[in-house]
């Protein structure tokens, strides 16, 4: 025993750095913020000398950064509910009900899990454009609910495939529709893998870039990371400044990982054991 | 990292009796339907295609069918030759084409760092399951920067990165560098590949992680109590067990690594310099987005989708094998 533990000792000591090095970034990022311009450019490193807001206030108006948060608030809001909904919906009958061409459909799902985004953009953002919504909210709603539903649906076909059946048949003996069994039961039953996709749905909509920049060309519809994006540009002599609208970006993220963590790993984590 | 790829292990397990009972009243006894349970049978029969419709409707109409179109449209021409067949002058203008070249050797790279960017979590993974003091920290520190936008952590690295920016102070302090990171094409694709990595190496890590929990620790004991030394009992006991997850992440590595570093390469490089750390899903955006041509983007589409077919099969066979070994 005693070797074992001297060995986790010793491994404590990279893994310790690790975390640093996992952590530095963004509390260097953090700093810079809090520093003047000409604090910066005297000393990277220093820490500030004090807490200082104003790097963040300057990026939030001048990088017009509410309006891209709105925008961002608004399609990530609008891609989780019709997830969310086309998702349970989908999971409920392909898991529990028997209908002719079930099998297809879900052999049909399953492929297209397999078709990344990159490989459809072109003829996407074409038949999007002859339907007049890109650069719409609508637009950009159904590219992302379009791009998360096979794994949305996976996941809910997962979940209610452990839900006993007898449920479901003392629902209908109640004298239940299936949209009653639906409503009632599965959806309430449903919560748990709910809040878990629902989460990781929010956060590959709010983190996208590449969607966003092809589907939302003009700069009053960028969605946050677009905007992101466009600040090295616009800040490229003023780092503080650059640091601070950076993490204005990070923040929602940071609090959703604080609160959620758990279902974000289980979302993760789907598919990879047997079970 | 594409998560949206993964699927959990269900399938349309069709044993729900509600359905069913449908089925047969309407076959069977069609007058009696009407009297006993008349008043769902008819709602019932299309009641599962009603809910499957909205899904269906979207994967169908906005994933499966741009597929094709996309596939049809390589064979196109751009600009003046706008939809004429052109055969497959796209496929030999794509190939003749120095960046979209690089693109696939860049390709080849991240494959031969695959191994690199598996084995850090994998490692990590038996340190934390070992539970090395702090082990219940690093397991939320470590996999915080994976729900990190790439944006962001592009944003932050540009400023570590930069010529002047701390990574070379730090150099500067032990008397070597300064490396300039994305500007020189040496060594931006290793840069970018290496941010990338460490901004994902959560995810791969919290798979691990999940797979040794479902280890069997009496197992372990028990080559442990036999007198089984540390390696051996890795080798023999852990490896064997955790063969599906390692696969896993292998295979989700691998698709992250094809088909989610846009955002970094945006931001950090814009697949500089010169064309250094161009991807095949960078090649596609630039032939789209800013050249304006859209045919040869869609044969770029379609030898991308190549790509990730033989990864998706290497999949398929995984979770296949793995349904075998249960």
């Amino acid at each position: 025993m005693t070797p074992l533990r001297a060995g986790r000792w010793l491994a404590a000591i990279p893994m310790a750095a690790l975390a640093v090095a996992t952590v530095y970034p963004l509390v260097f990022t953090a700093n810079v913020a809090m520093k003047t311009r000409h604090e910066y450019v005297l000393d990277r490193f220093a820490p500030a000398e004090g807490l200082r807001w104003d790097a963040f206030a300057a990026a939030w108006s001048g990088a017009d950064m509410g309006r891209y948060l709105v925008n961002s608030l608004v399609v990530v809001t609008g891609s989780v509910a019709l997830l969310l909904l086309a998702g349970s919906m989908a999971g409920f009958a392909l898991s529990r009900l028997r209908f002719r061409g079930s099998r297809v459909l879900f052999l049909g799902c399953l492929a297209a899990l397999f078709i990344p985004f990159q490989v459809i953009m072109v003829p996407l953002a074409r038949t999007l454009g002859q339907a007049g919504l890109v650069d719409t909210y609508p637009g950009l709603i159904l590219a992302y609910t379009a791009q998360f539903l096979p794994f949305t649906v996976f996941l809910m076909t997962s979940y209610y495939s452990g839900i006993p059946a007898e449920i479901v048949d003392a629902a209908r003996i109640d004298g239940n529709s299936l949209y009653g069994v639906y409503g009632r039961i599965m959806l309430p039953l449903g919560r748990p893998a709910l809040l878990s996709v629902g989460i990781l749905d929010a956060l590959f909509c709010w983190n996208d870039v590449l969607i966003a920049l092809l589907l939302m060309p003009s700069a009053e519809h960028r969605t946050l990371m677009v905007g992101v994006t466009a600040l090295r540009g616009q800040y490229s002599a003023d780092i503080p400044t650059f640091a601070g609208g950076v993490l204005i970006a990070a923040v929602p993220v940071l609090v959703l990982y604080l609160f959620f963590q758990r279902q974000i790993a289980t979302g993760v984590t789907a598919g990879s054991t047997k079970g | 990292m594409p998560v949206g790829r993964r699927p959990p292990p269900a399938g349309p397990a069709a044993v729900g009796t509600a359905g069913g009972t449908a089925h047969a009243a309407v076959r069977t006894a069609p007058g009696r339907r009407r009297r006993t349970n008349g008043r769902f049978a008819r709602a019932d029969r299309l009641a599962p295609y009603v809910l499957v419709a909205p899904a269906v409707l979207i994967i169908a109409g906005l994933r499966l069918y741009p597929l094709a179109l996309g596939v049809n449209f390589s064979f196109t021409g751009d600009g003046d030759r706008n939809g004429q067949n052109v055969g497959l002058d796209n496929y030999a203008a794509l190939f003749d084409d120095p960046l979209f070249t690089a693109s696939l050797r860049n390709v080849g790279l991240l494959v031969l760092l695959l191994p690199v960017a598996v084995a850090v979590p994998g490692l990590l993974a038996t340190f934390i399951y070992l539970k090395v003091p702090g082990h219940r920290v690093y397991r939320s520190v470590y996999f915080f920067p994976a729900v990190l936008s790439p944006v962001i952590i592009g944003a932050v690295f540009n400023l570590l990165l930069a010529f002047d920016g701390p990574a070379n102070s730090l150099l500067g302090a032990v008397g070597l560098g300064p490396i300039d990171w994305l500007g020189d094409p040496g060594t931006a694709m290793y840069a970018v590949v290496g941010v990338h990595i460490w901004a994902t190496f959560g995810m791969g890590l919290v798979v691990f992680l999940a797979g040794f929990a479902t280890l069997d620790a009496s197992l372990i004991d028990a080559a442990r109590v036999d007198g089984a030394s540390l390696p051996k009992v890795v080798r023999h006991v852990v490896v064997p067990g955790l063969s599906r997850t390692v696969q896993f992440v292998v295979v989700t590595t691998m698709i992250g690594m094809l088909t989610s570093m846009f955002g970094l390469l945006y931001v950090m490089t814009g697949g500089g310099p010169e064309g250094s750390t161009y991807l095949p899903e960078y090649y596609i955006w630039f032939q789209q987005g800013q050249m304006s041509r859209p045919a040869l983007a869609s044969a770029a589409s379609t030898v991308l989708f190549g790509v990730m077919l033989v990864v998706g099969m290497l999949q398929l066979a995984i979770l296949r094998r793995s349904g075998r070994e249960d």
